[in-house]
């Protein structure tokens, strides 16, 4: 499809020059991306929302499945605000809200919906179609669900260090788009 | 590591009859046998909490139900709950000079379960204080199990008074209710303080009452749709067997289970052949004798394609753990018939007798000690040993048995890191040994898979390995005695893969 790459970094995000973007991709404000996390917008345009943060080796992808590619209009792969892609994640997901957490080694196949407050546990596959209802926690090598009375509490502290830390070690993109 | 973790291609036969790869043997160096955890006898040394580490007596441990007091597992995935800190606003708000209060939650990293999902109020201090809950079968519990104690106590006092002349030579310990202080006493001739237990009669239990008519199911459980994420699992439930909850907010937390440290004693001469240190911090032991440090261990190098019959080269590694120097040799399978118990080495017994007093432990303890401790000291089965069971490996090739035997040097572990040219002077057989360093040999087999096997049948060789084992118990009493040597065979099987097509 988009062959040549478009990517809109509004200011206050921190981008490390290492990490990979591919296709149309926004990032929001105060989104910190790790060096050699893996933006892959191949179908279609990926609009990170504000304060996300995306660890090493985090995969991203958009991709249409495969009884949709035929599809005129591709959608657009819209990500919420306060999300974590924690080190090694897999993320296809089609849709994805706030405050969800994706821990190490996740994978999250192109037809689950992820509304708010969702955890996908370490190494938890899910690839069925489904949305999955607000605080779900998948966990455990059975990938067991069950429902939080609240989302995860957000990494503010962790967010601040990184923001600091990060530009003192890494190159950082420009931001080209202003808030 | 690579055969703790992958499958078993190298088995070796127990003295029970079982296969077991090396890593599952023990060695026992005073029947010269090889043990398995099936034929030793295993026993509690002591319970730990492996979370806080903590040591409990066994009385303790008994009296808790054999749960750590201080330690919660999560009753949704079975985790260890943390304890997490909050700060939540004043007990009065209006109070403007009020600070913020901290407190404490239980919180599981795993599903992310937290005392407040089931409404347990917030601690202020970190350490436990968490409200238990009450069973509500208790007292019925407990006066079944006073039953069931006092109708044991009957028989047992029954039976002692039949054979009362008869002097047992064993005594059991293993009993239900744990009356072993009482076995003791008896045993080192004290007189028996009449029990409490039959003085009182317990008073007679009602007995559970069957009931005809049950509830009828409610209406809507064939309507409703099922919330799973509601309901609990059938794990969950069993967990927490005195209240099995069905729906997800009655789970309470679950005080964890104690683990044990474990010895294992050989049934026939009732030496340890595993012993951990008693500390829970350890992971060490007082005594290990593994067969993994006494036997030669065996790998498979490389099998040629595998064809009914037709020969086939093997090589096999061997490798010699121990300190001496051994001379392995390669027999058939015949050469040690099965259920045979007295085909053992020259295993000289004339040190027996010094060394037994090490093992074992005088019975006259002084009765200050708590019962406990006599408990762990002297829960000795009575030793017998178990008939050797026939060993069901099919054989699927012929192997063709060397005529000359090979030596393997004695462990070195400075040669790891020695890259001074070797040279060897055994005498070897260049048509068996190809290869050696330090301890190790490789040697070459010529085996011939049996034309009876179909193909993708798994072919198994086997063989009986008769090594020379140096016996160093008797040098460690007696400095000036030389070590003993002797012959130890192992019967040995190794599956090798599959059975191909031919190649024409
Ligand atoms: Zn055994
Ligand atoms: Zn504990
Ligand atoms: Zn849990
Ligand atoms: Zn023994």
């Amino acid at each position: 499809m988009t062959s040549r790459n478009n990517i809109k970094i509004i200011a206050g995000a921190i981008v490390c020059h290492e990490a990979k973007l591919r296709g149309d991709v926004t990032i929001g404000a105060g989104t910190i991306m790790h060096p050699c996390a893996f933006v892959n917008a191949e179908a279609g345009p990926i609009i990170i929302g504000e304060k996300c943060l995306v660890e090493e080796q985090s995969k991203i992808t958009h991709r249409v499945p495969f009884d949709r590619v035929e599809q005129k209009n591709v959608p657009v792969l819209i990500i919420g605000s306060n999300n974590v892609f924690e080190v090694g994640c897999n993320v296809e997901a089609c849709r994805i809200g706030d405050n969800n957490i994706f821990e190490s080694k996740c994978f999250v196949g192109n037809k689950v919906t992820v509304t708010n407050g969702c955890i996908i546990g370490a190494g938890c596959y899910i690839t069925e179609e489904q949305v999955l209802p607000e605080n779900t926690i998948i966990y455990g090598e059975n990938c067991l669900q069950r429902e939080a009375l609240c989302g995860p509490g957000q990494q503010t502290l962790q967010m601040d260090t990184l923001s600091k830390m990060l530009p003192n070690y890494h190159r950082i993109r420009k931001p080209n788009l202003k808030s | 590591m690579a055969y703790i973790i992958e499958q078993e291609v190298v088995k070796y036969v127990c003295t029970c009859g079982l296969l077991k790869p090396i890593s599952k043997l023990y060695f026992c160096r005073y029947c010269l046998e090889v043990r398995c955890g099936f034929c030793v006898c295993h026993e509690v040394d002591s319970h730990f909490c492996e979370k806080c580490l903590e040591n409990m007596p066994s009385a303790e441990a008994r009296l808790k139900k054999n749960r750590c007091g201080n330690c919660l597992i999560c009753p949704s995935c079975l985790l260890h709950l943390s304890v997490r800190a909050a700060t939540v606003g004043p007990k009065n708000p209006e109070d403007p000079k009020a600070t913020p209060r901290k407190v404490v939650y239980l919180h599981c990293l795993m599903c992310r379960w937290s005392s407040r999902d089931v409404g347990i109020p917030d601690q202020i201090a970190a350490t436990g204080g968490w409200p238990e809950r009450e069973n509500v079968y208790n007292v019925r519990l407990s006066e079944i199990i006073e039953w069931y104690k006092s109708v044991v106590l009957l028989e047992k006092q029954q039976k002692l008074e039949k054979d009362k002349k008869k002097q047992r030579k064993y005594m059991s310990f293993t009993d239900k209710t744990g009356l072993t202080a009482e076995m003791i006493r008896k045993r080192i001739g004290l007189t028996e303080p009449p029990n409490p237990l039959l003085k009182t009669k317990a008073k007679p239990l009602e007995g559970a009452i069957a009931k005809e008519d049950v509830e009828e199911l409610p209406d809507n459980i064939f309507t409703q749709p099922i919330k799973l994420n509601e309901i609990t699992t059938v794990q969950q439930r069993l967990l927490q067997p005195e209240w099995q909850p069905v729906t997800v907010d009655k789970l309470f937390p679950i005080h964890k289970h104690l683990s044990v440290k474990q010895s294992l004693r050989c049934r026939s001469c009732e030496h340890n052949v595993s012993k951990p240190e008693f500390n829970p911090n350890s992971v060490r032991f007082k005594i290990q004798l593994f067969a993994y440090y006494h036997i030669p261990e065996i790998r498979i190098v490389t099998v040629e394609p595998l064809r009914a019959g037709q020969p086939a080269e093997l090589l096999l590694k061997f490798i010699n753990p121990t300190q001496h120097q051994t001379v392995v040799t390669i027999l058939d399978l015949s050469s040690m018939p099965e259920l045979i118990q007295d085909d053992k080495c020259s295993a000289d017994t004339s040190t027996d007798d010094e060394l037994k007093p090490i093992e074992k432990e005088p019975l006259s303890l002084s009765l200050t000690q708590s019962a406990s401790l006599l408990h762990t000291t002297l829960s000795r089965q009575p030793s017998f040993t178990i008939k050797p069971r026939q060993t069901k490996q099919q054989v699927g090739a012929d192997i063709e048995i060397p005529a000359a035997n090979f030596v393997l040097p004695p462990r070195d572990d400075a040669a790891e890191f020695d890259d001074s040219g070797e040279n060897y002077n055994f005498n070897d057989d260049p048509r068996l040994v190809k290869w050696r360093k330090s301890n190790k040999a490789v040697i070459k087999l010529q085996i011939t898979p049996s034309t009876d096997l179909n193909l993708g049948d798994q072919v198994v060789v086997g063989f009986v390995m008769q090594h020379i084992y140096t016996n160093t118990i008797a040098t460690s009493v007696e400095k000036d005695k030389e070590p003993q040597k002797c012959q130890h065979k192992i019967r040995v099987f190794l599956s090798l893969g599959n059975l191909l097509g031919s190649s024409e």
